[in-house]
């Protein structure tokens, strides 16, 4: 089976980063960008914005990279989860990540990433213009493919 | 712990260097909110009435609020405060930018920050959480607004700071230059660029890597959840989203008849539509841009496809500067007003002041009050782009004739002794592109005694735009339904007095007034349940609008303290003396007379000076200035008697 996972379209995202405050807020009680999963990239002079989301890897580089076996694969959801109780605070997965998805949290001094909320992400449920959708990756590319040819319909 | 608050002020003194950081207690948290209401107690007790503005005692405030840098929707906005350069006598003077900055200095650890002195030559300031530091910025003068933020983001090696920073308009003291942060969000009205400017600051770059804690998390997470998801059923937030404030074009035009034609002369344009959000959005929309925390989006970055423009980007225009430096001065042309809309904010320049001057200007040039003696040989006719661009360019440079106009219209009809009359402008500050004689009374009444002179971000009242949308909303508040229609007098000064305690409310806690007054999506119950959930506190929506009308109180009683009342309380002559010539709205006149002294009542507020009477001041918890006041209105009379001698 498939999971659903994380998908996006930067050309939806208008940089508001709602989903950084959804995202810190529901994981760890306040409002800081630097302890949400999900992060938005800006450029502001170009009017540019890109959510960037874990991907959760089929072979995840960070589980490869972890020598405690604090990482596993969360097998109703497909998510890639950290067991902070066994994570040694190495930085081993945090450099192993080719999306530079894993953060390090300033004052447990472990690492974290995206868990999925469990199967009902806070970033996609928040999104204001659905540049982060939750979605199974083939509905999501039907729906890309649909919306390209619609454009080249009308046109 | 503290919660919502971070409770710290940091205080730059950049004659000295010295950096302080000081504590904001409970009792003025609770007086004053944050933000805007930070700032306007912090100049009235710190910049009395004898400062000059472009001196070194006057003093430059950012202020976040209690919400700002959390989930609550769109609540990343700050308040830039200083005595103000533009206003005459020169008087109070704020501005409210979005963007992402003010989260920024939230996470850095601080409410509010003060900057008073003067470099001995150019800075900028650099925080990071913590660590202040003045740096020089030498080789950033001069530089346009994008260059000077790509410059600091590359020397300080971090591309995601957040800076606010002033173009070479601010620099010149153009009396109504702007700040702007993230390169084309701009704290625009009443000169604080220029206060920047005089202080040799070129920028304040800031990176914050903490928190904003909140009191109860689940709770506050699910007011959140339920307004935004009120926001996304809104029609008027679904209209912004879709076609940014260039949506009021059609409706300002062809509807209401307000759309700012050549320096007001007339409500409405044949070929408006050339301006339509819809053209807009089809032709010219790159981008939507959304400030932090924000479900609306009404921002715009642009793209000009092809023409003399061709490849053009910027961050805008909204409708206030695509109508200033467009019908204001003659212009239909959507790719001219892109382009003056990118170079206004490169030079860093309030959009509004900049079209006011030019379009006085255009309009002494046609009725032959300047010549090419005045203008060093320039004509300036109508609508011509070529002599809009130079000027621009002119008046941030202070070149020429645009040295002139870079005191504002108020200043440059001074200085010439000539067209006084076609000054669009309240307290020597000039008017946004609002037309009280088509947008409404409410509004009218706002321009007249707003505290920043002409402009109608003193209370929004959209409760008569956009309130008939939402029914039973302003019988409710009001009383009345009738209120619904602009041009009824029925219960505007009401309405004007809700509409800006709730302003004041939103501006201090900072949600952006779109939520609350243009949108009536959020209401004052909900920003209530917003702050108690956010800091841990019980309020109750009654007492959050008076601690908005204690904010607008301190802000009257800083200009009454400049002897500045009810002779001063004016909309120009052509909104109450000019009937509209045609259009929707033919033959109205905005009703002045009749509305403001009913304002004063409402308000409480004496009706021959326009002050405050002392016992309102007692029972909004300002019985400590009521002395200080009664002391300025005695002296306010002889002002009077001397005008009537």
């Amino acid at each position: 089976m498939i999971h659903k996972t994380l998908l996006v379209d930067p050309a939806k995202c208008t940089g508001c980063r709602t989903c950084e405050m959804a995202c810190s807020l529901r994981h760890e009680a306040k409002c800081s960008p630097l302890l949400s999963r999900t992060r938005v990239i800006k450029f502001e002079a170009k009017g540019l914005n890109f959510p960037t989301v874990c991907a959760h890897c089929s072979k995840p580089h960070c589980m490869t990279a972890c020598t405690q076996g604090a990482i596993r694969v969360d097998e109703e959801t497909g998510a890639v989860v950290i067991n902070e109780a066994l994570c040694s605070g190495c930085r081993a997965c945090l450099t192993a990540c080719p999306h530079g998805q894993v953060g390090f949290h300033p004052e447990k001094r472990v690492a974290f990433k995206c868990d999925l909320c469990g199967g009902d992400p806070n970033c996609a449920r928040q999104c204001p213009t659905g540049a982060i959708k939750y979605s199974g990756v083939d509905q999501f590319l039907m729906a890309r493919r649909r919306a390209l040819l619609a454009r080249s319909i009308e046109a | 712990m503290l919660y919502g608050w971070t409770g710290k002020r940091l205080r730059v003194d950049l004659s000295t260097g010295s950096v302080k950081v000081e504590e904001i207690d409970g009792t003025y948290r609770e007086k004053w909110l944050g933000g805007r209401g930070f700032n306007s107690a912090l100049l009235y007790r710190e910049v009395g009435p004898d400062v000059e503005p472009l001196a070194p005692e006057n003093k430059l405030i950012f202020g976040v609020g209690p919400l700002t840098g959390t989930f609550a929707p769109s609540s990343g906005r700050t308040t830039v405060t200083a005595k103000s350069p533009m206003g005459s006598p020169p008087g109070f003077g704020d501005s409210n930018m979005g963007g992402h900055w003010g989260p920024e200095l939230k996470y850095a650890g601080y409410d509010q920050l003060v900057i008073q002195g003067k470099a001995a030559h150019p800075v900028y300031l650099w925080i990071e959480d913590g660590r202040v530091e003045i740096r020089d910025a030498r080789h950033i003068w001069g530089k346009l607004v994008p260059e000077a933020d790509a410059i600091i983001k590359e020397e300080l090696g971090n591309a995601d700071i957040h800076v606010a920073v002033i173009g070479p308009a601010g620099e010149n003291l153009v009396r109504f230059a702007c700040i702007l942060n993230d390169v084309y969000r701009a704290a625009g009205r009443s000169g604080m660029g220029a206060v920047m400017g005089s202080k040799n600051l070129k920028a304040v770059a800031v990176r914050g890597t903490g928190a904003v804690s909140i009191a109860r998390p689940d709770e506050f997470y699910s007011i959140c959840a339920g307004i935004r998801e009120r926001l996304r059923k809104d029609l008027m937030v679904q209209m912004l989203y879709d076609q940014g404030t260039w949506l009021l074009t059609m409706p300002a035009n062809y509807e209401q008849g307000w759309f700012c034609w050549r320096n007001f002369q007339k409500g409405n344009h044949p070929d408006a539509r050339l301006l339509s959000g819809e053209n807009h959005r089809d032709n010219y929309l790159a981008h939507r841009e959304g400030c932090f925390a924000c479900p609306i989006s009404c921002g715009r970055f642009s793209r000009i496809p092809g023409g003399r423009y061709a490849g053009e980007t910027t961050g805008g225009p909204e409708y206030e500067t695509l109508t200033a430096i467009g019908p204001r001065v003659g212009l239909l042309d959507p790719e001219a007003v892109i382009h003056n809309n990118k170079l206004v904010n490169e030079l860093g320049m309030d959009s509004c002041s900049c079209g006011g001057a030019i379009a006085w200007a255009m309009e002494c040039w046609e009725k032959g009050l300047l010549s090419g003696e005045d203008t060093g040989g320039l004509a300036l006719n109508w609508g011509d782009q070529e002599l809009v661009d130079k000027l621009i360019k002119m008046i941030a440079r202070r070149e020429g004739f645009g040295n002139i106009l870079a005191e504002g219209s108020y200043r440059a009809a001074e200085h010439f002794g000539r067209g006084q009359d076609y000054t669009m402008t309240i307290k020597g500050h000039d008017m946004s592109q609002d037309d009280p004689r088509g947008l409404g009374f409410a509004f009218g009444i706002g321009f007249a005694t707003g505290r920043r002179g002409g402009d109608h971000l003193q209370g929004l009242p959209c409760l008569e735009l956009t309130g008939a949308f939402y029914p039973g909303l302003v019988k409710k508040i009001l009383g009345t339904d009738e209120a619904e229609d602009r041009l009824s007098p029925v219960k505007k000064p009401e309405m004007e007095r809700y509409q800006e305690d709730l302003k004041a409310v939103g501006d201090s806690l900072t949600q952006c007034t779109f939520t609350h007054s243009w949108s009536f999506a959020v209401q004052p119950e909900d920003m209530a349940r917003l702050l108690s959930a956010a800091a841990g506190i019980d309020c109750d929506a009654e007492e959050l609008l008076k601690t908005g009308g204690r904010i607008v109180h301190l802000e009257r009683a800083y200009w009454n303290r400049l002897l500045v009342g009810r002779l001063e309380d004016k909309n120009p002559k052509r909104f109450t003396r000019e009937p509209m010539p045609d259009g929707p709205n033919k033959g109205t006149v905005f009703p002045e007379d009749e509305l403001i002294p009913r304002y004063y009542e409402v308000r409480g507020w004496d009706g021959e000076t326009g002050f405050p009477l002392p016992e309102v001041l007692k029972d909004y918890d300002l019985g400590d200035i009521a002395d200080e006041l009664e002391i300025y209105r005695k002296k306010y009379l002889d002002k009077i008697k001397m005008s009537q001698s």
